[in-house]
């Protein structure tokens, strides 16, 4: 006992070990990126990921905008559409044409609409889950988790097991889908060099800015188009959130509700012949009911009705769909949205107990509508109120289509990737994810 | 000092000392149902050795008697430190929060403890784990700043049902009202939240924040409510403990809980630990100064129950009562005189309080 008792004298009046006094002054540096900081949207506070923010601003753009070298081309969310509709009380047609005047004033060369690509990102996945089910027996990668959000993806990266990093899928997001189709097809039918290019996005989310600086969106030239220039590009150069975009219009216009409405830019843009806009239904993208809509009239021969039905589980935020075949459950689909729903869906797939062959995850309550970077409530409103009439908003004088039936991605496969899956698909709009190192503070075990 | 002081009086002395773990012993927590009713009493404890020791009483009759011992070791479990332990309200589970960053939960199985989950998501340290009175909600927190609300499925499988950001820093503790779905937590960024479930949002929100502008200006280690949770004792870095009254029981203001008194000029380093007993009515403090203290209301200034501010007196001062810091100080639920302690000693103290209050 003696050895034990001077052990203790020594460790007497040391600093208790749960306490440091010094963290406060520590904290206040810009070192340590939290799990609640990744998932909040606005929490980037690394300080490479600040350069990366100075890169991703209103500002950048203005000085991107007024440069003589560059073509500015303009990718407009639906939900930033919806989110700016719903701030001016207009449609979601008005608002793309508003903003397509504004922007051209501005001297953009063009401006698009990325439920264009997302109906590309839509079809590859439902492709990938086609394969995944087939392969099944052989694999068995279930569930398939969706992989648009950044807020997941880098969750899922910088927290959680690897095991979990397999599931997801490889489909790019529709905004970097859409980088990817401006600056290595659609660049070329408009006369612009890949470098000349600087392609802003406009979205619902912070963490957007995250994945369009992903290293794993950087390409090289092809063959055959050395006069580019050699080096890597990116495919998203600047992105916006909706809030920021509000911002730049009260700061370059008096009254955006008074701007003519220009004609809409309908080589990237779901827009048919009529002047209607077209697109998939889901605030988030939709993503789960497309591809248990493919699922069941591939796998199953069925042709679902217009409507699905989701059935609510523990909350508004964790719904599923199903579909019997003979009684028995051959789909089970879910859309999880929130971090406290993920982390319940983590733990059913870490323990395999997990039901599901393909979960849309969104890190935010309420999905994309609801993104981090849209429009605050006005004064008075609750976030609830402006949920719902961001929902409506969302599809008002928007034609719910099929991305089978989309003239312009059946164009882009004829004329340049081939068809859904195929060799070239999988290079140009697929990706990957890696394990990413935690930051020191966060490995110091010794507090 | 009160009027009444020579009125009362307090003996503490201590029943037995239990020695097992080799490291700091951070928290124990009396079993619910247990020293009653012909059980025997039993207290778990927790400790930087990573394990967990459960301390019954027995054969003797009377708990008084230095008839305690180790009857057994959950251990091979967690990585580092496990700093807080908390028994179900009916004794049947007991959860383990550990400095690697889960969260176990143990079974009693014939008398065998088993571990029937662990709960992941912490980034990092689990400081503190609380259970719901109905025993449907735990509750955690930590180092990385969130509280973490869990509930209990059928066949001990525990949910997500939210996860609470709202500390700008460390939350040293987690605790739930005796009777209500309200939680309190307290954080190394000086403040208390008190949050609720809100029906309309189908999550759980903070409905109060208790910050330095009215409240403890340094770290608030830990709070205790009173037997009916209408009060709240805190204490703090700042080297006081503050009582809170909840009795107008509105949430219109906003501010569910009032300060009511500060008790201070008798800490002159952390406190640590304060618990308020439910059958007596007295607080204990546990400080850096290797002392526990035991306050009561003074009820001799109050002429009625509504009349004037509360205060609060020291009772007594238990010098030494570990040979370094006490990290916790907890009252039996039932019998009244019984107070188990933990310290930097690696040891774990019961004590018998006589209190007369003629």
């Amino acid at each position: 006992m003696q050895e034990g008792v001077v052990q203790i004298q020594e460790r007497a009046r040391a600093k208790k070990l749960e306490t440091y006094p010094d963290l406060k002054t520590v904290d206040t540096t810009p070192v340590r990126v939290t799990l609640h900081d990744c998932l909040a949207c606005s929490g980037c506070i690394t300080s490479a990921e600040t350069v990366m923010l100075e890169q991703q601003s209103v500002d950048e753009f203005m000085k991107q905008v007024s440069s003589e070298d560059k073509a500015v081309i303009v990718s407009i969310s639906p939900q930033s559409r919806a989110s700016l509709a719903c701030y001016y009380g207009i449609t979601p047609l008005q608002a793309l044409k508003k903003l397509t005047t504004f922007f051209k004033s501005l001297g953009v060369k063009a401006v698009f609409d990325t439920s264009c690509s997302r109906d590309m990102s839509l079809i590859e996945s439902c492709e990938e889950f086609i394969k995944m089910y087939k392969a099944q027996g052989k694999t068995n990668c279930f569930p398939l988790l969706a992989s648009s959000c950044p807020g997941w993806v880098c969750y899922a990266e910088k927290t959680l097991d690897p095991y979990i990093l397999p599931h997801i899928s490889s489909v790019k997001s529709p905004q970097q889908t859409m980088g990817a189709i401006i600056k290595r097809f659609a660049s070329f039918n408009m006369g612009l060099r890949v470098d000349q290019i600087h392609h802003v996005t406009v979205m619902p989310c912070y963490d957007k800015k995250l994945e369009a600086s992903r290293d794993d969106f950087l390409f090289s030239i092809e063959e055959g188009n050395e006069e580019a220039g050699a080096g890597k590009f990116t495919e998203v150069d600047c992105v916006l959130t909706s809030g920021e975009m509000l911002e730049l219009l009260q700061a370059k216009c008096s009254d955006f509700t008074l701007l003519d409405e220009s004609p809409i830019d309908r080589m990237l843009t779901n827009v048919d012949e009529t002047g209607h806009l077209y697109g998939s239904r889901g605030g988030s993208g939709g993503y789960a009911e497309c591809i248990f809509r493919h699922a069941a009239r591939e796998l199953f021969n069925k042709e679902l009705p217009s409507h699905l039905e989701f059935r609510t589980l523990r909350n508004s935020d964790f719904k599923e769909l199903t579909l019997e075949v003979e009684g028995e459950v051959v789909l089970r689909f879910a859309c999880c949205y929130g971090f406290r729903n993920i982390q319940n869906l983590v733990r059913k797939v870490k323990s395999g107990k997990c039901q599901y062959q393909f979960v849309e995850i969104m890190a935010c309550p309420s999905g994309c509508l609801n993104g981090g970077g849209q429009i605050k409530p006005k004064k008075g409103q609750s976030g609830k109120d402006l949920i719902q009439s961001l929902e409506t908003a969302y599809l008002n004088e928007v034609d719910v289509s099929d991305p089978f039936e989309n003239p312009i991605i059946k164009g882009l496969y004829d004329f340049w990737l081939g068809y859904p899956g195929s060799e070239k698909s999988i290079q140009i709009m697929h990706t990957g994810y890696h394990t990413r190192e935690r930051s020191v503070t966060a490995q110091l075990s010794n507090w | 000092m009160g009027v009444g002081a020579g009125e009362e009086e307090v003996q503490v002395s201590v029943v037995q000392e239990l020695e097992g773990h080799s490291d700091r012993v951070w928290s124990v927590a009396w079993r619910p149902g247990s020293g009653i009713s012909g059980r025997p009493a039993m207290l778990a404890s927790c400790s930087g050795d990573k394990t967990v020791r459960l301390w019954q009483h027995g054969p003797s009759p009377s708990c008084f008697s230095p008839s305690w011992s180790c009857v057994a070791v959950l251990e091979e479990m967690h990585k580092r430190t496990v700093r807080s332990c908390e028994w179900s309200p009916d004794g049947r589970l007991l959860a383990t929060a550990s400095f690697d960053g889960t969260t176990a939960i143990w079974e009693d199985v014939g008398g065998d403890f088993e571990c029937v989950a662990s709960l992941e998501g912490h980034e990092n340290e689990v400081k503190s784990v609380s259970w719901n009175a109905s025993g449907t909600l735990l509750a955690t927190c930590g180092r990385d700043k969130s509280v973490w609300i869990w509930e209990l499925q059928p066949g001990n499988e525990f949910e997500c049902a939210s996860v609470l950001h709202g500390h700008s820093q460390d939350v040293k503790m987690v605790l739930w009202h005796p009777s209500e779905d309200i939680l309190v937590s307290a954080s190394y960024d000086n403040c208390i939240k008190v949050w609720i479930e809100d029906s309309d949002t189908e999550d759980w929100t903070c409905v109060q924040t208790i910050d330095e502008s009215w409240g403890h200006t340094s770290t608030v280690w830990a709070v205790s409510f009173d037997s009916l949770g209408r009060r709240l004792v805190s204490c703090s870095n700042d080297l006081t403990l503050k009582v809170w009254d909840s009795s107008s029981k509105s949430f219109t203001d906003g501010n569910l809980w009032r300060h009511l008194c500060t008790i201070s000029g008798y800490h002159e380093r952390t406190i640590f630990s304060v618990d308020w007993s439910k059958t007596t009515g007295l607080i204990a403090s546990a400080a850096g100064d290797d002392c526990i203290r035991i306050f009561s209301e003074d009820s001799d200034d109050k002429m009625t129950p509504d009349s004037g501010p509360a205060t609060y007196k020291l009772l007594v001062r238990k010098e030494k009562a570990h040979s370094t810091d006490v990290n916790c100080v907890r009252w039996h639920l039932q019998e009244a005189s019984l107070l188990a302690s933990a310290g930097d000693d690696n040891t774990v103290k019961v004590w018998r309080v006589d209190y007369r209050n003629s």
